[in-house]
Order: structure tokens, then sequence, then C-alpha cells
């Protein structure tokens, strides 16, 4: 069609009072000039937005959509860098307080809200407290907190260390404790340059120092193992990635416990997705393994602990001819009574194993 | 998939041009987009494709029983048959875990073991939204307000995928004439469209985003231990965020409805500016209350059997609107508690008709009579608070222990308020005032620029939308319905 033979556009009428009529008339637009709109509108995005996506791509999991993604935003990547579009992202990122020169190097930058112990609380590891409630003081315990120096909990780790968290605060009781959640969502240790939790790790024993860290990760880490410049260094289903994993296991525990903390490693619960099984078992052999040769770390089984009588996946937990259920609808992460459930039984087990005092925690749900 | 990700803009892309492009084809045409929705719908999970079929398949066989059934007894139980047939995938996927849990515990509480299995059914995303649209279908079939559709016209009906996996509910006579009727293709209102995709996605992905992780998740997490202005801006952060995220979904979903050339019916219509409780179900998720209405308030007979009468089905309908957002508890306390709150301003409306007929005329007029409007907007927006406070809770002691919060919490310092939260409480509540002119001037604006360019500024606000947003990207709230 000619441009002389154009179609007229129509004027939408857009119902106002007043002499204002005709100020909101829009015009509408033939569908080809729309997919016109909608491609430069895409294209540009792209393109200026290009480096981010790229490197939101290398970080994500290995794979065909991740090599397809490079394919396509490499290249868009290097025109945006060349033209210095990427400048306009990168002021704008800037401007809102996301620098692209991150710590630890990951695509996702360490939390910013670490809370800071002021100088005169981080009492010295090992001396027991006071022993008010009657137990003997051992060098290896978990101090006995008062309500002017506090315990200090920290709760790290992926998207159920995020849950377990919120959940903790309902049962730690806040006059004698003080925790800190530090989960992070679709985070692990396989892909440190997503995110650096041995860095993140550091910075919260640094900032926070905490008297007992409960870790609770690894549903991210059925993939292979890449270091924190995005090389990869050991592939999933191959005989090297349990030792590389154990090892970033190992590391991780080491950091937690450099300042004198204890450490609660919680296991993988058992999930509805058959697939991951045998994966999650893995893991949860070398996070026992892990805890087991290193002092001060302590293996909270929660696959044993929320299965169902058949070593099968239940969403329900029984307490006598009451039943609970304590998990979503994706068939992995617990609900609010689930979590609050899980850190019940986490600081029992801390009382077990490193004599946290029973009244720094309530045991009714 | 979700709307705001890259998937769904190669998907949109690609239907776009296949749309159009058979757009004068119709046949060919609705099982191009009838296939386009199901791949839209199984990118979730291939496996409640089926269940789409099926629900699609029970709707279409039960509107062509009742159309063929004659007397009209019989028509009433064929429809009453379909109906139940079509609330029994939805009864079964949504409600069976909560049925067994709680039956269970009655017999435990009665010393009795229960054999009722305990199966947690993975709920199929959407379909609270195309079962009721199928109820909205048979019935209107039934009572004779729309004729029996052709099978591929109900099948993409259910299935539209901008309206199915949260709405907005679109009615038989609103939907199936536009997919009978050829779209213009050469009047797009794009930048309407735009406008509304843009506006959607800013409130989901930055406002709801932003409001949830910094105050509203901290403080429902964790009520006990929280200040009172941490638990009032928890308040009214989550009042912002369900706001922001279900009214930004759904205008997406009409923008993108726009883009095809389709109008979806408005869902909200600042529902925070109401200055009654009624007011605000008019202006709130506007397609399911009058759903609700329609297809319950009505048949139960509505305020046509007397004042009690009145009362129990605006009861019953309230509780069962409540029951249909979530199988919990805090669920049905909320929609009892708003069902509560209908009942008493019918009540005040029957008793003292003169004097609300004299207020609200009040309302309005002179600065006394805006003083009034804003005093009823207040007291109206305070008392939906309320009620979202049980919404969002996990279970009813910590709804109560955050109400609780308010009074006994001010001695307790604040952890989770910043500043950014109070502007953006604030700004999103001062929206719903704002003069709808300048919305319309700025599409106004954008319609008259030429293509490449409308592309640009439109690809820089998403930047902008896209780098105030957090990394990844949270679910819809109503996506669990």
């Amino acid at each position: 069609m000619r441009r002389s033979e154009a179609p007229k556009e129509r004027r939408e009428e857009i119902p106002a009072e007043g002499p204002a009529r005709g100020l909101y008339a829009r015009r509408l637009m033939p569908a080809g000039r729309v997919l016109v709109v909608i491609l430069v509108s895409l294209l540009t995005w792209t393109v200026l937005y290009a480096p981010t996506m790229k490197r939101a791509a290398e970080a994500s999991p290995l794979g065909a959509r991740r090599t397809v993604s490079l394919a396509v935003l490499r290249p868009i990547a290097a025109v945006s860098d060349w033209i210095g579009l990427n400048e306009l992202a990168d002021s704008i990122e800037r401007a809102v307080g996301r620098d692209q020169g991150r710590p630890g190097g990951a695509f996702v930058p360490p939390p910013e809200d670490i809370p800071l112990t002021p100088e005169g609380q981080d009492d010295p590891r090992g001396d027991g407290g006071n022993g008010d409630d009657g137990a003997t003081a051992e060098a290896d315990s978990i101090r006995a907190p008062t309500p002017d120096r506090k315990l200090r909990v920290a709760i790290v780790g992926d998207s159920l260390a995020a849950g377990l968290g919120y959940f903790a605060e309902r049962v730690f009781l806040p006059q004698l404790v003080r925790v800190s959640g530090q989960g992070r969502i679709s985070t692990g240790l396989a892909r440190p340059d997503y995110f650096n939790w041995p860095y993140t790790m550091h910075r919260i024993v640094d900032r926070f120092d905490p008297d007992l860290v409960i870790v609770m990760l690894g549903e991210n880490d059925h993939q292979s193992l890449q270091d924190v410049d995005g090389e990869r260094e050991a592939r999933i289903g191959t005989p090297e990635w349990p030792p590389a994993y154990r090892e970033r296991v190992l590391r991780m525990m080491r950091i937690a416990t450099s300042q004198g903390a204890k450490v609660v490693w919680a296991g993988l619960p058992i999930s509805a997705d058959y697939r991951l099984r045998d994966h999650s078992r893995r893991q949860n052999e070398i996070f026992e393994f892990a805890a087991s040769i290193t002092n001060d770390v302590a293996y909270f089984d929660a696959w044993d602990r929320f299965r169902d009588p058949e070593g099968g996946y239940t969403a329900f937990l029984r307490e006598g001819r009451r039943v609970i259920l304590i998990r979503e609808g994706d068939g992995l992460h617990f609900n609010a009574i689930g979590y609050t459930i899980l850190a019940r039984e986490i600081a029992k087990l801390a009382v077990e194993e490193f004599g946290l005092s029973p009244r720094t925690f309530q045991t009714a749900i | 998939m979700l709307f705001p990700t890259v998937d769904f803009a190669i998907f949109f892309v690609l239907v776009f041009v296949g749309h159009w492009l058979l757009n004068h084809q119709s046949h060919a045409w609705k099982w191009y987009m009838i296939g386009a929705s199901y791949v839209f719908y199984a990118w979730w999970n291939w496996r409640f494709v089926f269940l789409l079929a099926g629900v699609s398949f029970l709707a279409q066989t039960g509107a062509i029983a009742v159309a063929r059934t004659r007397s009209p007894r019989s028509r009433l139980v064929v429809n009453g048959i379909a109906v139940a047939a079509l609330l029994l995938p939805l009864a079964f996927f949504k409600y069976y875990g909560f049925l067994a849990v709680n039956v269970t515990n009655a017999f435990a509480s009665l010393g009795l073991e229960s054999t009722i299995p305990l199966i947690q059914v993975v709920l199929p995303v959407g379909i609270s939204f195309f079962t009721f649209m199928a109820i909205a279908y048979v019935v209107d079939v039934y009572r004779g307000d729309f004729e029996v559709a052709s099978w591929t016209d109900a099948f993409l009906y259910l299935s539209f995928f901008p309206h199915l996996v949260a709405g907005p509910i679109v009615r038989p006579n609103e939907l199936i004439p536009q997919l009978q009727e050829r779209r213009d293709e050469r009047h797009v209102d794009v930048a309407g469209a735009a406008w509304l995709i843009l506006g959607g996605l800013f409130k989901k992905v930055v406002v709801s985003s932003y409001l949830t992780t910094q105050i509203v998740d901290p403080v429902f997490g964790d009520p006990a231990q929280r200040s009172a202005p941490d638990a009032l801006f928890g308040i009214l952060g989550y009042a912002i965020v369900i706001y922001a995220d279900f009214s930004g979904y759904t205008d997406i979903a009409i923008g993108v409805a726009k883009l095809l050339g389709f109008q979806f019916p408005r869902n909200f219509d600042r529902p925070y500016a109401a200055r009654s409780i009624q007011e605000f179900w008019r202006r709130w998720h506007m397609t399911l209350s009058r759903w609700l209405r329609d297809y319950l308030y009505i048949p139960l007979g509505g305020n046509r059997r007397g004042g009690r009468r009145t009362y129990l089905n605006i009861m019953i309908t309230m509780v069962l609107g409540g029951l249909w957002h979530g199988a919990a508890w805090t669920f049905v306390f909320w929609g009892a508690y708003h069902g509560g709150l209908l009942t008493a301003h019918q009540w005040r409306a029957r008793r003292g008709t003169a004097d609300a007929k004299v207020e609200d005329r009040k309302a309005g007029e002179s600065e006394e009579g805006r003083l009034e409007g804003l005093r009823q907007r207040a007291a109206t927006f305070a008392l939906v608070c309320v009620g979202w406070v049980f919404f969002r809770a996990d279970s009813m002691e910590t709804a109560f222990s955050l109400l609780r919060r308010l009074l006994t919490g001010w001695w307790t310092p604040s952890e989770s308020l910043t500043p950014l939260v109070v502007i953006t409480i604030a700004g999103m509540l001062a929206l719903q005032f704002w003069p709808r002119g300048f919305g319309l001037w700025l599409q106004s604006g954008l319609s008259r620029l030429k293509p490449a360019p409308l592309g640009i500024v439109l690809a820089l606000a998403m930047l902008a939308i896209v780098i105030l947003g957090p990394s990844g990207v949270a679910p819809f709230i109503y996506f669990q319905f």
C-alpha cells in the first residue's frame, strides 16, 4: 500500500467534560506498526541492558537455555559496550545504589543488612556464661545470654534458610536472642559467580559475630560447580563432583566457626520431586560427614525428621493423632508452622550438642 | 509463564504476529490461539493442560445439555449437575488437603482415628478463575442470557491466555462475541496498552516487591516482636502490596489483550478511595464481585426475601468468596468479616435510609461535605486494612498478634520502617485520588509518537522498571488462586 493510500488513523474519543475533551484523544495504530513498536522497544531494551543480562545468563545454571542466551546476548552486549549504551543502564544502577563493581565478585551482591555487633558485646568464646540455669559451664558450650548480652544467631543459606530466618524469630525469645536471617533465594555453594557464600559468611562473622550459625542450603546445588570467575570446576554426575563439593562445604564450616561460633548444619528435607532425591541424599551424606570432622559443627537430619514412616515424602507432621500441614504446595519449602517447627527442632539439637540454654527458645508452637 | 519475563516477551511476539496474520481466517485463527494459550498454560506444568481441557469439555457439554433440555425443571437439574461437575475439580485440588486435615483433627479431638488419606494436592495455577468462567458460561446458557457457542469458541473463551491464570473473570457475552468477530487490525490502541502494561509492571516489579521484602514479610513473619509503627506500616504496606500486585497483573492482562484487539473489563477502580464497604466491593476485583453477585448472591435470593434473609445471603456469599481465595480459616474469617461489614452497611441503609442518603449527599458538597467524605474514606480504608491482616497472616494467632501490637508496641524500637517505605505507601495511596486526566493526557501524547520513537520511549521505561525492581520475579499473589 502506497504512502498516499495509508488508511486514515481514527481518533479514539475519550469521554471528558468541558473544553478538554480533545486533550485525551488517543491515536490508534495499524498492527504492523504496533509490531514495529514492540520490536524496537524489545531490541532497544536488550541493547541497553545486554551487559547485565549477559552476566545473569553466565550466572544461570548450565544447560541449553544458558547456551542459547549467551549466544544471543554476547554479541549484543559487545555492541552495547562499543557504542557506550550500557553506560545509561550503569548510571541508573549507580544512582539507585547498585554498583557494578560488587565486592565478592558475584552477580548478586552480598547482603547489606548484616547487623553490626557493638564493641564490648562480643564475648570471648567458651566461657559458658554464668550458669544461671544451673548447668555446669563448659568450655565448648554456647554462652548463656542475658538481656544485656543477647545471644546472636545467624541463619544463612538459600530460600529454605530465608523462610527459616523469619520464623526462627518466633521461636527464639527476643529478650535473650537476636536473630539475623541472611537467607538468599536461588543461592548455593555451586555458583560463587552468582552469589559468593564464603565471602558473605566472612562478612557475617566479622560484622555480626554470631554465637550460633544455622546453615541450610543445597537445593540449588544440583548443577556443575563453577568458581567465582565462572570457570567450571567439576561437572555434576562425575566422580570429581562430590569431593569438590565437600571441600566447599568444609570451607563454609571453617569460616562460620572461625571466631568461635557453633554451627548447626541442617540437611535438605525430603522433597516431593523424586528426581532430585538421590542427589539430595548424597549432598546430605556430604554435609553429615563434613560436620563429623569439623569441630563445633552439628548436623541436623531434616530428611529423617520430616519424612513419612515409610521413608517417603509427606507434607504433614503427626503429633499424636493430630496432623499439621507443614509444607508448601511446591513439595519442598515449609509453610509458616513448618518453619517454626524446624527452628524449634534445630534449637533442641543445639541444646544437646552445644549446651544452648533451653531458656532461649520456646518449645510450644 | 509469568508476564514480566523474557520467555513471555518472545512468546508474545510470536503470538502477536500469528494472531494478526490469521486475523482474516477465523477458523485457523481460533485454533492458533487455542494452541498458543495451551502452550502458555503448559509452561507452568504440562500435566494441568488436561485439567484445563477437561473443564472446558465439561462446560461445553453442560451448556449443550442445558440448551437441549426443554422442561424448566429438567433444565434446572441439568444446570445443577453441570455446575456441580465443574466445581468438583476445584473442590478437590483446592480444598481436599484443608478438609483432610480438619476432619482428622476433629476426629482426634474426640479421641478417634480418621481414615481420610492425607494427600497434599498441588494447586493448578488459575483453576479458580477458569472454573468460575466455566460456571458463568453454563449458567448464562441456562438463564437464556447467552446461546451455546461452538466448541472452538468455548475452548478459546476459557483458555484465552491473557486472562487464564489470574483473571479478569470475563463473562461469556463480553469475550465470545469478540472471538467471533474479526479484530480491526488497522486500529490498535498501542498507547493505551503500553500504559496499562508498563503501569502494571511498575506496580508489580517495583512497588509490590519492594514493600514485600522491606516491611510486609518481616512484620508478618514475626509480628509479636514488632513495634507499633512497624506493625501499622506493615499492614498499610500489605494493603498496597495486594493492590499493586493484583491490579498490576490484571492491568498487564488487559493491556496484552488490547494489543490483540480485545477489550477486557476493568478489574480495579481506585478501591481505596471508596467511601463505604459496599463501594469498596464495587471498586475491588470488580469481575469477582459481580460474579459473586450474579451467580451466588442473586440465586440465593439476593435482597428479595426480607432483611434477615438478605443478611444471610450476604454472609454466605462473602464467606464462600473468602474461601475461594484460599483453603484456610484466615480466608474464611476474612470473608466473614467483610460479610459482617456489608451486612452492617445493609442494615444501616434499611434502618436509616434517609440519614444514609443525606450523609452520602453531604460528602462532596462544601467544605463540610469534603471533610465528611474524607472521614468516610479513612474509615473504610481502616476497616479494609484490618481485614487484610487476616488475609495475609499465616494463622489467626498471627493476625491477632499483629493487631495487638498496634496497641502494645509503642515502646519497641522500629526495625523495618524507613522513609522510603512511608513515601512509597503514601505515594500509592495518593494515586488513588490523582486526576485521571493526567494518565489520559500522557497516553494521548504517547499515541502521537511515530513507531520507532515510541518503541525507544517504552524501552527506556522498561529499563527503569527492571533496574528499580529486585532481581528475580516473585509470582503474583493471586496465582495461588
